[in-house]
């Protein structure tokens, strides 16, 4: 399961390079390019206290990574940021890059004219930013045990500097310290793991950045420790933190989709499948379907189908053809098939099939529980196609193993609602269906339309709460506006006038009489 | 000194006498764990006295389920929970504490005669990830309470009465719990009946309860306020159900002229 999460988090992170089609350039220019612009682009966010520059700094992680020349490009990078060798800034990312890279020396080093305290105050940043490519490619080499001592001390320096401008930076941080983690041994869900000392450093991490008002590193860590909890089974502080914390409205759209998706799993994990349906589909409708972040997608709706089997309802069979979807859903779609028919030997054997698969997806306990959903949608089958049917029948459909079971099981299904308008004859040992129940008479139709009206105005809210004006544009068009309003008093007030003068011409006149 | 006590007070527990003494026997184990600091384990306690720990805490989580006091036990069962989350190499030759897998399947009963089942499968699914199926499903004792949840689940309710009736049972703790489920599948065989069964014969309702005699059944009947005459046994309770089927037709109209005007009001909204 940590393998799983492990794409669906790496390519999490690439979703932000998906969400505006990332610049054509960098892909063109040599690592040591990209890598310099980047320098530009923070301190152009410094500068201008805008985090966009900084994010579009991050976008080209995913770019950075997949060149080969990323370590050697990398030690270039440092040595032009900090051209003082002796400087601990420098010491400290170096010491992570293999020997190779240190020994270049390019010509020109002395390239920068800043002075030495200019140089660590101003592009503190700058050290972050490289700090995060140094854990990039130590979790690209697999050296998870100097990842985790390295990105330990990155993240105890992140959070002595107390500036907003780092804001961006310092989540990614913890979510490559939160990676390491993971990986090392005793694998979780032992646990030994050594994810639960992290627990502690995330906590404070967390109450650091909601006294600072830092909703990136907040919705980051509380999405971290949610996926800590969950994958050590711990539930209950799980759902502990939810209900202490707040997650921030502010925060991004991939950390919201995480945080409703683990939100749902600890939700269906606790029966409350309701709930659980509706973090679920907000959190599948707000991922990118397309491009590196599909394993997320495909995880969130492996988890929908489940919660809405145990519901009940029967996921609609376009889901299962979509192309992204298709391979990844196979097993699922036989589940489906065996649910909606009823037909329990099928089921138990499709789960005993693809038993490693379903524990890897983390739904192997949610599967189980959707025996008696078999169950109840053959009891709702048969009562649907026969208006009576002898309880030896039922008892040989459902493979259940005695009379009294299935008469007993089909009393339970009329009590909970399965099949209304049903009763159960006992001496002749029937179960009996009136039919007649007309849908549209009740109040079920205008509920559903309710519902989704419901929903669709909610979206709505929320697309115009999140719409941004730039700067500029507004500022001059509000010009504009102020103008015309302007010119508009000046009309008003010489009509006014006019009519006052006539009004004075009309006394006079009538004086005049 | 103190482990020497603690040794002979084990002792004593183990007797199947001293079931009225237990609780003090008990408070004075615990008091001499707190003394050798083994009441909480910590990184230096040795295996020893972790044995000891454990087993006085899991003798006490038995002893309360004997005297039928729920809280104790669940006191106890959270008290025992960092023992069992140590990991093997802190327990010297290879022995783990025998009960655990007893006091755990205990608990999860516990939990499902109270109906909470969402407590039922959190702790299930911890149980999942540190031990692994495999182990799992070998475990009679643990084993025994999923089936029970899963006959509940499903409907089956004789598999339920054959479960918990005689030789199925896996210890003597377990049938404890055996009268409050028998008492909750009751309650739920009745409250189904209620809705599935226009009318029924007495003798056949003395079978579906697992009611012993025909006098139980009516007077079962007349505490659930349902009516017996002429020897079957009528359910009242469809009536009454159609009729405030019927005045939701009126109470309907109320809500539909609220979600009308509230749609009208967010439209308007929409520029």
């Amino acid at each position: 399961m940590a393998e799983k999460m492990d794409i669906d988090t790496s390519n999490g992170e690439s979703k932000e390079e998906e969400k505006t089609g990332g610049p054509v350039a960098p892909a063109e220019m040599s690592t040591e390019k990209i890598i310099s612009t980047n320098f530009a682009l923070i301190n152009q966010a410094v500068d201008s206290f805008d985090p966009r520059f900084t994010l579009r700094a991050l976008r080209s992680i995913a770019t950075l990574r997949k060149r080969e020349d990323f370590a050697q490009a990398l030690g270039a990078g440092i040595r032009q940021a900090f051209p003082k060798e002796s400087n601990n800034a420098r010491r400290v990312l170096e010491e992570m890059l293999p020997e190779s890279v240190r020994q270049q020396q390019n010509g020109s080093a002395e390239t920068n004219g800043k002075k030495d305290e200019v140089e660590v105050v101003e592009i503190a940043e700058v050290w972050a930013y490289l700090g995060v490519l140094v854990q990039v490619y130590l979790l690209d080499t697999a050296s998870h045990q100097a990842g985790a001592t390295f990105s330990l001390n990155l993240v105890s320096k992140l959070r002595s500097f107390n500036r907003r401008t780092m804001d961006p930076l310092s989540s990614k941080a913890y979510l490559y310290l939160s990676l390491f983690h993971e990986n090392l041994a005793p694998l979780p869900p032992s646990p030994q793991s050594p994810v639960l000392t992290l627990r502690p450093t995330l906590l404070a991490a967390l109450r650091s950045a909601v006294i600072r008002n830092d909703s990136d590193t907040q919705a980051a860590v509380t999405v971290l420790l949610l996926r800590n909890y969950i994958s050590t089974a711990d539930i209950t502080q799980a759902d502990l933190l939810v209900a202490q914390t707040q997650f921030p409205a502010s925060a991004a759209n991939n950390q919201v989709c995480r945080y409703l998706y683990y939100l749902g799993r600890i939700r269906a994990i606790q029966l409350a499948y309701t709930e659980a349906h509706s973090n679920l589909e907000a959190a599948t409708r707000k991922s990118p379907t397309t491009g590196a972040a599909v394993g997320f997608y495909q995880q969130a709706t492996k988890m929908l189908i489940v919660v809405e089997l145990l519901m009940g309802d029967i996921p609609e069979r376009a889901t299962f053809r979509l192309p992204v979807l298709e391979k990844a859903l196979a097993p699922y779609f036989k589940l489906v098939q065996a649910v909606r028919v009823g037909d329990l030997g099928g089921f138990v054997k499709c789960v005993e099939g693809n038993e490693g698969r379903f524990r890897g997806d983390g739904t192997y306990t949610l599967i189980l529980r959707l025996r008696q959903n078999v169950i109840k949608t053959g009891v709702r089958m048969l009562s649907l196609s026969y208006s009576r049917i002898s309880l030896r029948d039922i008892c040989t459909r459902l493979s259940v193993e005695s009379e009294e079971s299935a008469e007993y099981i089909t009393a339970k299904a009329i009590r909970d609602g399965v099949i209304p308008d049903s009763s159960l004859d006992h001496e002749k040992g029937d179960l009996l269906t009136h039919s007649g129940r007309d849908v549209y008479g009740s109040t079920e139709p205008s509920e559903a339309f309710h519902e989704r009206i419901g929903a669709l105005l909610g979206m709505r809210d929320e697309c115009v709460r999140a719409m941004r004006y730039p700067g500029n544009r507004n500022r001059e068009a509000g010009i504009e506006a102020m103008k015309a309003r302007e010119r508009e008093r000046e009309l008003v007030g010489e009509v006014l006038e006019a009519e006052d003068e006539e009004d004075e011409e009309m006394g006079g006149g009538m004086d005049g009489l | 000194m103190a482990e020497h006590e603690l040794y002979h007070i084990i002792h004593q527990l183990e007797k199947p006498h001293n079931l009225q003494q237990a609780p003090q026997l008990l408070s004075k184990a615990k008091l001499g764990l707190l003394h050798i600091q083994a009441l909480v384990p910590s990184s230096d306690t040795t295996p020893q006295h972790l044995h000891i720990a454990t087993s006085v805490l899991e003798h006490g989580a038995l002893l309360s389920i004997r005297l039928k006091d729920t809280e104790a036990f669940t006191r106890y069962y959270q008290q025992l929970q960092p023992f069992y989350s140590l990991p093997h190499d802190r327990w010297q030759r290879d022995k783990r504490p025998s009960n655990q897998s007893k006091v755990t399947g205990l608990y999860l009963l516990l939990l499902l005669s109270v109906g909470d089942y969402a407590g039922f499968h959190t702790v299930l699914e911890g149980l999942e990830m540190s031990s692994g199926k495999k182990q799992i499903e070998k475990d009679e004792l643990i084993q025994y309470p999923v089936r029970l949840e899963q006959a509940l689940m499903e409907g089956s309710y004789d598999k339920v009465w054959g479960e918990t009736k005689g030789e199925r049972v896996p210890s003597a703790e377990f049938a404890v719990f055996s009268e409050v489920l028998i008492n909750t599948i009751r309650s739920e065989i009745a409250s189904c009946s209620e809705r599935a069964y226009p009318s029924l014969p007495i003798s056949n309702a003395k079978n579906l309860l697992f009611l012993d005699s025909e006098g139980a059944v009516i007077q079962f009947a007349q505490a659930r306020g349902w009516v017996a005459k002429e020897g079957r046994i009528y359910f009242p309770q469809q009536e009454a159900e159609a009729l405030a089927a019927e005045k939701d037709v009126m109470s309907s109209s109320n809500t539909v002229i609220e979600n009308t005007l509230g749609y009208a009001r967010k439209l308007e909204t929409i520029v």
